[in-house]
């Protein structure tokens, strides 16, 4: 078993604490999330989700601990759920072989990611962004350990999408409730 | 300013230029080149049995040679294709033999090594690299064959044991639907030349490069107007390699091709050969005379496994061998692998009936229309 295996296999682990935490179950929902992380690894719940979705990236876990962990207010808020969904969809169809370039292939050598890294930093750090700078920060180093081979696979993957497109249409929807209540009034 | 004001971009800035140490920055590609061509002097032989029973379905047969001269195969069987108790099974021939097969790779050790659930494993290749043997092979977690990702063991005892098996990063979607099924090309920086490919929402041919420590370090689309899978590769010189592909498109099928002029770095479609493909698995290699070989169906089903010659580094193609050819289009002679030892027998191994793996052992007077 090589450490990426081991990886993936605590991350999802992670990951389905987290989407425990979610759950409506009242005051004993930080308890059972912390508990669904271990019963998520000896059920081979981890194990499938792990077969199943691939190895996490890790702003997928680094969002994923901040949720198990009950912080008030996640790093993906609205902005940076639609970039991710925006990134997303021109993406992973071009990545899947819609059309002859392949961006997914530049993470094998990712000096323009690099690049393209160094500029987006300042651009966070200008904004006082500080979370993202840790979360992307840490996507760098578990590349620079060896954890990915593809730089992409360190920054994002298809959970992450989801959880992009969850944040969006769940503020869409509190949103419209926020707008009826005030209607309402 | 306040010192915690730097944390975060500090750390940001280190993690970064971390990367960028670690980032491979390779040499331009090169094919190792072939030996000259010289004639095979073994005289015209043919022979074939099959295999030893591992399953009552078997499929998708990989052949090498050993650093002892043995010759190795690999293959997947079990009471069906895609059921649970599916495994690669490994023989080796010695002095004429086959030993007994033993499983190297099934759904439990695949999953217990990956902590990821695997629910098939599938289309095994074999490359021995001196006494290094890898395999690849696919495992499924859901879904039909393009749900595969793409597994690698080594053996450092001529197939006796395995290393656990690695799940490879292919993909940037659920690291899905990467398959192989034809040997690499070894390169000069050490590395090989995995042809493979992606059959999921698109259906093309790939090439993964691999450093000499085993690591990806770039993948390249081999990109058809119709759809195509199953790339085999033979290289001609430093920089010129043919790949040959099964047509997936509507058909009627021809054998699709790509070519490369630089190493591996962009593989262009050619004009398909005027060889005729089923939507089957074709397999090429270039013999040690500097003929092409290609092994594949016929134009109507997989009831025929043919052979075809080229002289002249792939220009123009003659048929000259029917290995296997029944009546019954539903019967079924498929997924040939060739190999040529280094005593100059060509082996072939294929699919016979679905019940087990045939493996034929032949020279090239034979291939040339030479009687045993």
């Amino acid at each position: 078993m090589n450490a990426t295996a081991i990886y993936g296999w605590l991350a999802h682990g992670v990951v389905l604490g987290a989407l425990v935490s979610l759950l409506p179950l009242g005051g004993a929902r930080r308890y059972l999330a912390w508990a669904a992380l271990p019963l998520a690894l000896v059920s081979e719940g981890a194990v499938l989700l792990h077969g199943f979705a691939g190895t996490p990236s890790v702003t997928l876990l680094a969002l994923a601990g901040w949720q198990l962990l009950g912080r008030a207010l996640s790093p993906l808020g609205r902005r940076p759920a639609w970039i991710i969904i925006g990134f997303a969809v021109l993406f992973y169809p071009l990545a899947l072989g819609l059309g002859p370039f392949d961006p997914y292939a530049i993470g094998y050598q990712p000096w323009p990611l690099l690049a393209a890294g160094l500029l987006l930093g300042m651009l966070l750090w200008r904004q006082r962004r500080d979370d993202w700078l840790f979360i992307l920060g840490a996507g760098l180093a578990a590349y620079a350990g060896g954890l990915f081979v593809n730089l992409w696979d360190a920054l994002v993957d298809p959970l992450l999408v989801l959880a992009a497109v969850a944040v969006v249409v769940r503020q869409r929807i509190l949103g419209r409730s926020a707008g009826s209540n005030n209607t309402a009034g | 300013m306040k010192p915690a004001r730097w944390l975060a971009p500090s750390c940001f800035l280190l993690a970064l230029a971390a990367a960028a140490w670690r980032a491979p920055l390779p040499a331009v590609p090169e094919f190792v080149p072939p030996p000259a061509a010289r004639p095979d002097r073994n005289p015209a032989a043919f022979a074939a049995e099959l295999l030893p029973t591992a399953a009552p379905s078997a499929h998708a047969a990989a052949l090498a040679e050993l650093a002892d001269g043995r010759i190795a195969a690999a293959w997947f069987a079990g009471t069906r294709e895609g059921a649970a108790d599916v495994a690669v099974w490994f023989a080796t021939r010695s002095t004429g033999v086959w030993s007994a097969p033993q499983a190297i790779a099934t759904r439990e050790s695949t999953a217990a090594a990956t902590r990821a659930y695997v629910r098939k494993v599938g289309n095994p290749v074999l490359y021995a690299e001196g006494g290094r043997l890898h395999l690849w092979f696919v495992s499924v977690a859901m879904g039909g064959w393009a749900g595969s990702s793409l597994n690698h063991a080594v053996s450092n005892d001529g197939g006796a044991t395995w290393s656990p098996p690695a799940k490879l990063q292919t993909s940037p979607f659920l690291n899905i639907s990467t398959l192989g099924r034809a040997p690499p090309v070894a390169l000069a920086d050490g590395g090989l030349g995995l042809p493979v490919y992606h059959e999921f929402v698109a259906k093309h041919g790939e090439w993964l490069r691999l450093g000499a420590d085993g690591r990806i370090v770039d993948k390249v689309r081999m990109a058809h107007e119709v759809r195509t899978l199953q790339p085999a590769v033979a290289a001609f010189d430093e920089r010129h390699a043919l790949a040959i592909l099964r047509d997936a498109g509507p058909g009627p099928g021809r054998i699709r091709v790509a070519t490369s002029v630089d190493g591996g770095q962009h593989w262009p479609a050619a004009a398909a050969l005027p060889l005729p493909n089923p939507n089957s698995s074709v397999t090429l290699l270039r013999l040690q005379s500097g003929r092409l070989l290609i092994a594949g169906n016929g134009a109507g089903n997989r009831n025929q496994l043919l052979l075809w010659v080229s002289d002249d580094t792939g220009k123009t193609w003659r048929l000259a061998r029917t290995v296997e050819s029944d009546a019954d289009e539903l019967v079924e002679f498929s997924y040939p692998a060739l190999l040529q030892a280094r005593d100059g027998r060509i082996h072939l191994a294929y699919t016979w009936r679905r019940q087990g793996i045939k493996h034929a052992e032949f020279s090239e007077a034979w291939l040339a229309g030479e009687a045993p």
